[in-house]
C-alpha cells in the first residue's frame, strides 16, 4: 500500500491541551484537541468569541505553547523545540497576518516589508527586490517610501500581506484579516489571500467572523467550547 | 551569525526612531544622569584642584625638616640650638649654593594672620610665612613678579599671585595691618599656580619680633642637590633623636596634606554623588520601563515575525546607553564650561586661606562619565531582559 503525498498531513494537531491559569483561576480552552490539515489547504476558522480561535493559531505559530499534545508541522514536531528555535522555524515556514496589521509605526511601508527578510541570508539587492515584486503582488507598487500610518486600513492590511509572504513561507496564519476592514477593503484583501492559495499554494488558515470571508475558504471549521463542531468540506 | 546583527541593528533602528514618542520622559533621564554627571565632575575637579595646587608646591628637592614629632609645619618646632647645629652641618650635606656661595638653607616660621581687606570687610585668615632671605631662591618655581622682596629687618612683605588677585589692598606699596603690626607690601610673586601663591612672605626675624615668637622655627628648608640626597640628611640628623625631628621632602610633605583635604572632600561628595545615582538610576529604571510599554507591541511583532530575543533585548539596552551618553555628554561639557578653572578657596594648610582651581581633567571626567553611563546600564538591564521576554501573544491582540 502507497501512501500519497496528500494523505500525510501537513499540520497535525493530537490531544492538544490548553488551559490558561491566572493566579487560582483556571481556564481551560482546549482538552484534547486533534485536527488535521492537508498542504495547500485553504481553512477557515470560525467560532464564538473566546472560543480559542486566536489561542489555536498561537499554538500553531510557536508563540504559545500547549500543555500537552503534540503539533506537527511539515513533519517538525514545534511542541519539542526550545523558544530559538521556534523563532527560527517562524522565520523560515511562517508568515502571520494580524487583524491590525501590526506595521512598524516608525518604519516605511517597504521597511516593514523587509522585516522577514533580515532574518535570511539575502544581500541587500535582493532583499529590495522581493520586495517591490511582493508589493507589486498586493497592488501597492510604488508606495514603498510611504508611512504606514498615512495608508487607509485596506493598504495597510496589504503591505501587512505583503510583509507576511516576502519570505515565502509555505504556511500563512492569519487571525480576522479583515475584522478592521470596510466590505470594498476586505473583498480585495479575500481576492489576495485566495490569490496566494490558489496561485502560488500557500497553504492558509484564517481566522473569521464574516461568512462571506469564510466562503472564500475551501474548508471551514467551527470551533465551540474547544472542539470543532463541524467540519465541512466545500467542493470546488 | 549575520542574521543575528541584522536583527539587532533593525530593531535597534526601530526603536531609536521611536524614540521622538517618548520624548519627555526620555529628556527627564537625560537630564537626571546630566546632573549626577555634574555634580560628580563638581566634587572631583574640586578634590582634584586642590592636590594639583598643594602638589605642585612640592619640588622632591627640597628637604624639609620638622621637630617636635610632626608631619604639619603649624605644629612643628626645632629648637633654635638644632637649628645652629644643622646649619653649621650644612658643609657636609649636598646642598645648593648661591653664586656667592651661600648654601640656600632658610629657616622659617608660619603665622596665620587676620586680614581685613577694608575696615567692615570680614576677616580673612591668611598665612605669613617669615623666611630667611634665601626662602624664594630655594623655591624654584617662585618668580618675582613686580616690585621686591623684603629687605631683613624691615616689615615688608611680599604677596603671592593669588592674594594680590583677590584682595585690592595688597597693592605695592600699600600698608597693611596683619594682626597687631602695619606693614608696606614690598612686591608680588607667583609660583606657577602653587599653594605658595595664598601665601605672604616676610622676613623671619621681622615675623617673629611681630608676633613674640623670637628665637622659633618651624622649619627648614635646603634646596639639595638631588632628590636622593634626603637620605643623607636624614642620617645626618639622626644624632639631634631629642628634637624628634623628621625630614621629608617638599613634595610629601604636601602630597599628605592634600591627600588629607581632599579625601574630605571626596568623603562628603561620594556619598551625596552615589545617592544621587541611585535616584538617576531609578528614574532611568523607570523611563526604560514605559518605554517598554510603548513598544510591547512592536516588539512582539517583530519576535512573532521571527526575530530573536537577543535583538529585542539589545535594542532596549542601546536606548538606555545612548540616553545615558546623552545625558554624561552634556554633564561633562557643562561641567568643563562652567566648573573648570573656577576659582575657590577653603581652609588649607596652616589653618589659612588657600585658593585653587577646579580642574575638570581627564580622569574627573572619565570617573563621572563611567558612573554616568553605568546608570543607563543599570536602569536599563532590568527593561531590556523584560523585553526579550515579552509574552509574544500580545502581538495578535494588540491594536496599532
Ligand atoms: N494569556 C491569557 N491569559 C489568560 N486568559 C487568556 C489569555 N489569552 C486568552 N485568554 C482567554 O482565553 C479565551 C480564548 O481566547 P482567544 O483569544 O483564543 O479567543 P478568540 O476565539 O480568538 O476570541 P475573539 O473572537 O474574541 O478573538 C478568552 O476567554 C480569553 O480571555
Ligand atoms: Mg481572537
Amino acid at each position: 500500500m502507497t501512501i500519497s503525498e496528500k494523505d500525510i498531513p501537513f499540520i497535525a494537531l493530537n490531544g492538544v491541551s490548553k488551559t490558561y491559569r491566572s493566579g487560582s483561576e483556571r481556564l481551560p480552552i482546549f482538552a484534547g484537541l486533534d485536527l488535521s490539515i492537508g498542504k495547500g489547504e485553504f481553512i477557515a476558522v470560525m467560532g464564538p468569541s473566546g472560543s480559542g480561535k486566536s489561542t489555536l493559531l498561537n499554538l500553531l505559530a510557536g508563540i504559545d505553547q500547549a500543555d500537552s499534545g503534540s503539533i506537527q508541522i511539515g513533519g517538525q514536531r514545534l511542541d519539542q523545540m526550545g523558544e530559538a528555535a521556534r523563532s527560527a522555524w517562524r522565520a523560515q515556514h511562517m508568515g502571520i497576518v494580524f487583524q491590525f496589521y501590526n506595521l512598524l509605526p516608525m518604519l516605511t511601508a517597504a521597511e516593514n516589508v523587509e522585516l522577514p527578510l533580515l532574518l535570511k541570508s539575502i544581500s541587500g539587492r535582493v532583499r529590495r527586490e522581493r520586495v517591490s515584486k511582493v508589493l507589486d503582488i498586493v497592488g501597492l507598487n510604488g508606495r514603498g517610501r510611504q508611512s504606514p500610518t498615512k495608508m487607509s486600513g485596506g493598504q495597510q492590511q496589504r503591505v501587512g500581506i505583503a510583509r507576511a509572504i516576502v519570505a515565502d513561507p509555505t504556511l500563512l496564519l492569519c487571525d480576522e484579516p479583515t475584522g478592521d476592514l470596510d466590505r470594498k477593503s476586505a473583498d480585495q484583501v479575500l481576492a489576495m489571500l485566495g490569490f496566494l492559495n490558489r496561485e502560488l499554494g500557500k497553504t492558509i488558515i484564517m481566522v473569521t467572523h464574516d461568512p462571506e470571508a469564510a466562503a472564500q475558504a475551501g474548508r471551514t471549521l467551527h470551533l465551540d467550547k474547544g472542539v470543532f463542531v463541524e467540519d465541512e468540506q466545500v467542493m470546488a | 551569525m549575520i542574521s543575528s546583527i541584522r536583527q539587532i541593528t533593525s530593531m535597534s533602528r526601530a526603536t531609536l526612531l521611536s524614540l521622538p514618542r517618548r520624548l519627555a520622559i526620555s529628556l527627564s533621564m537625560v537630564g537626571s544622569i546630566m546632573l549626577v554627571v555634574c555634580v560628580l565632575c563638581g566634587f572631583l575637579a574640586m578634590a582634584r584642584g586642590f592636590e594639583i595646587t598643594l602638589q605642585s608646591a612640592g619640588s622632591p628637592e627640597v628637604a624639609v625638616i620638622l621637630g617636635g614629632g610632626t608631619r604639619e609645619e603649624t605644629n612643628s618646632e626645632i629648637p633654635a640650638e638644632v637649628a645652629r647645629t644643622i646649619m653649621a652641618m650644612s658643609e657636609g650635606i649636598s646642598v645648593v649654593r648661591d653664586s656667592r656661595g651661600t648654601p640656600l638653607l632658610s629657616n622659617e616660621v608660619i603665622v596665620p594672620v587676620e586680614y581685613r581687606d577694608h575696615p567692615d570687610a570680614a576677616g580673612e585668615m591668611l598665612a605669613l610665612r617669615g623666611m630667611d632671605p634665601t626662602g624664594p631662591d630655594i623655591r624654584r618655581e617662585v618668580i618675582l613678579s613686580s616690585g621686591k622682596y623684603a629687605s631683613p629687618g624691615t616689615r615688608e612683605i611680599v604677596v603671592g599671585a593669588q592674594l594680590a588677585a583677590t584682595y585690592p589692598g595688597f597693592g605695592i606699596g600699600e600698608d597693611v595691618r596683619l594682626g597687631p603690626v602695619v606693614w608696606t607690601v614690598s612686591g608680588h610673586f607667583s609660583a606657577q599656580g602653587s599653594a605658595f601663591e595664598s601665601e605672604l612672605w616676610g622676613d623671619i626675624d621681622a615675623v617673629r619680633a611681630a608676633f613674640n615668637r623670637v628665637g622659633e622655627v618651624q622649619s627648614l628648608r635646603l634646596r639639595l642637590t638631588e632628590p636622593s640626597a634626603i637620605k643623607q640628611l636624614a642620617m645626618a640628623v639622626d644624632p639631634l633623636a631629642g628634637a624628634q625631628l623628621k625630614v621629608l621632602s617638599e613634595a610629601d610633605l604636601y602630597a599628605s596634606q592634600s591627600q588629607g583635604t581632599s579625601r574630605l572632600i571626596q568623603l562628603f561628595g561620594w556619598p551625596i554623588a552615589l545617592l544621587m545615582a541611585i535616584g538617576a538610576t531609578a528614574g532611568a529604571l523607570n523611563t526604560m520601563m514605559s518605554s517598554l510599554s510603548d513598544r510591547t507591541a512592536e516588539i512582539a511583532t517583530a519576535r512573532a515575525l521571527g526575530f530573536n530575543r537577543l535583538s529585542a533585548f539589545v535594542a532596549t539596552w542601546l536606548e538606555a546607553l545612548l540616553l545615558s551618553a546623552v545625558g554624561v555628554g552634556l554633564g561633562l561639557v557643562l561641567s568643563w564650561l562652567t566648573l573648570n578653572g573656577w576659582q575657590t578657596s577653603t581652609l588649607g594648610a596652616n589653618n589659612a586661606q588657600m585658593s585653587f582651581r577646579l580642574v575638570v581633567n581627564g580622569d574627573v571626567m572619565a570617573t563621572a562619565a563611567l558612573v554616568g553611563i553605568a546608570i543607563g546600564a543599570i536602569g536599563g538591564a532590568l527593561p531590556a531582559i523584560a523585553a526579550a521576554r515579552v509574552p509574544l501573544t500580545v502581538a495578535l491582540r494588540a491594536r496599532g
